[in-house]
């Protein structure tokens, strides 16, 4: 079940998606985090955030919108109070970070870098809730680039960058940021949504607009994977409405080389677990002994 | 009401604690729905909790549409314990429509724990919007020394909003002699943050939110607060909440 992304060794194509498992405490009790290929945790940023007012999350057919606004304690508290919880575990961790400029990307990514227990970076481009900084990044591919080219150049650490589908084109950024030395994309990032309650006739989220996540999205993420990975040579991880064993296959075979489970966590804190076994047990009945074999192995009649 | 049999491993959930609860398999809705106790009861092997809850949305029809005999799925418990620590002359219990739920179970839990001889008195103030809304008076009324019910239009008890109620009878209540613990709407919460002089009272109000995760990861059930050094702040009702202390929450978001 191993893959190597950027130069990782994970023990299994399933890791945790940014914003879904916190710092990992939460979810210990339920999940044996050892069994995980990585864990991603929860952005960070240089300094603390306190989020959007509420309400913060909607839910929606099949999903549910959040706008939390990349509430986080700030780097210095992440350090000292958040990263020993890991010490304990040999789970591959991947912190994600994001900026309101390119020298806060890489000043992070630097301060991040000297810490030997994290094994590599996810950089939020995308995140749709912020209103400033990281909204503007990822739909550019000019600024995409120069956001990545920052970070590649404060760190020698693993390089994921996570990319939003609120682009016209993902597959420009896409190239982007691999031409800029990311090791590896993972897509995608929550789709902008809204809901409206029409009783009161306000919006159900305090920012009115926020990011749609869950099986709903799971088409709009699988198309998006299977755009990118015919466009770039660096490893994509697929992120999108994973809820199920058979969700992981359709994003590996697509070719995405591992893939992130989110909201599923929400609904099943043992997600993660079962997709992995999932995933073994589907390798088993096909007669297929290494997860490589089974990704990017999808039949199409037609060249695209 | 949802009455719900969990194995005998199942925690014992103690006041301020809720439940996530949710249909098997569901998609669509996605989410579990928290829930506070009502009632927690250990039959040999078996655990039986009981749920009281109003339907409000798609969460809660779906629910109330589960026959007999259905498998659900629930989490927890979850929450910050609540339990009152130091003996009272008084105790104000205030509940607003299907806020009796985690009330009642404060109060059944009171009175389980703690020996007669040190009992508090307690005193039930219980709106509800008209007669038909009034469940559970059956169970609260065992752990009251006193009852009091209104009604927004009149049809049983006094007629008006629980909070004037409680405001009409309140010069009786010391506040060093006296704990106030409240659940309800926000609006009635609100209002109760406005009477005049109640900043004296410790006063412990029971706070809802929309939630995913239940659980203190995902951050989506945030409570606007004013911390220790005047700083607004945002607190996780499933974490650091329900329970709060009614001085810290702020009501207006427009800072």
């Amino acid at each position: 079940m191993t893959v190597t992304i950027g130069g990782l060794t994970l023990k299994n194509p399933v890791m945790t998606a940014s914003g879904t498992f916190g710092y990992g405490e939460e979810y210990a009790s339920s999940v044996d985090i050892n069994r995980l290929g990585a864990v991603v945790v929860k952005g960070i940023s240089l300094k603390p955030r306190k989020g959007n007012p509420p309400h913060r999350i909607m839910e929606t057919p099949s999903g549910m919108l959040n706008a939390i606004g990349l509430e986080n304690p700030g780097v210095d508290v992440f350090l000292r109070d958040k990263l020993s919880f890991f010490t304990q575990f040999d789970v591959p961790l991947i912190v994600n970070i994001f900026g309101d400029t390119i020298e806060e990307y890489a000043k992070i990514a630097d301060i991040l870098s000297s810490e030997k227990r994290i094994n590599g970076l996810e950089v939020n481009i995308s995140c749709p809730n912020v209103k400033e900084g990281g909204w503007a990044f990822g739909i550019d591919p000019e600024r995409s680039y120069r956001v990545t080219r920052a970070v590649r150049e404060a760190t020698e650490l693993p390089v994921i960058v996570k990319l939003s589908p609120n682009v016209t084109d993902i597959t420009v950024i896409a190239e982007s940021v691999e031409k800029a030395g990311a090791d590896a994309i993972s897509l995608i990032n929550t789709v902008l949504g809204m809901s409206v309650d029409i009783e009161k006739r306000t919006p159900h989220l305090g920012n009115i607009v926020g990011g749609l996540s869950g099986p709903a999205i799971k088409p709009i993420a699988l198309r998006m994977v299977w755009e990118v990975v015919n466009k770039v040579s660096i490893p994509v991880i697929g992120i999108g409405g994973i809820t199920s064993p058979s969700d992981a296959l359709e994003f590996l075979i697509t070719g995405a080389k591992a893939v992130q489970v989110g909201t599923a966590n929400f609904i099943n804190p043992r997600a993660t677990v079962e997709i992995i076994e999932g995933i073994e047990d589907y390798l088993v009945t096909h007669g297929i002994h290494d997860v490589n074999d089974i990704i990017r192995t999808l039949n199409v009649r037609s060249t695209v | 009401m949802l009455s719900l049999e969990f194995p005998g491993s199942f925690g014992r959930p103690l006041p301020g604690q809720f439940l996530m609860i949710r249909i098997k398999g569901s998609i669509d809705p996605l989410l579990g729905r928290p829930f506070s106790v009502y009632s927690y009861e250990k039959k040999g092997e078996r655990v039986h909790i009981e749920v009281l809850y109003k339907v409000v949305g798609v969460g809660t029809r779906h629910l109330s549409q589960v026959r007999r005999g259905a498998v659900l799925e629930a989490y927890g418990p979850f929450g910050k314990t609540f339990e009152i620590m130091e003996h009272v002359e008084k105790i104000v219990l205030i509940a607003g429509g299907i806020g009796v739920a985690p009330v009642t179970y404060l109060a059944s839990h009171n009175h389980d724990t703690i020996p007669q001889e040190f009992r508090s008195e307690v005193i039930c103030y219980f709106g509800v919007t008209s007669a038909k809304r009034l469940i559970g008076i059956e169970k609260l009324k065992n752990y009251c020394t006193e009852l009091h019910i209104s009604s927004d239009d009149g049809s049983v008890g006094y007629h008006g909003s629980v909070i004037q109620l409680f405001e009409s009878d309140k010069e009786r209540f010391e506040s060093e002699k006296t704990i106030l613990c409240v659940c309800g709407p926000r609006i009635m919460l609100q209002k109760l943050s406005n009477l005049e002089g109640i900043e004296k009272f410790r006063c412990y109000v029971f706070m809802e939110e929309r939630m995913a995760c239940g659980r203190g990861a995902c951050l989506g059930c945030a409570v606007m607060v004013r911390d220790i050094t005047g700083e607004v702040a945002f607190r996780r009702v499933c974490t650091d909440g329900p329970v709060f202390d009614l001085r810290e929450i702020v009501w207006d978001y427009r800072i």
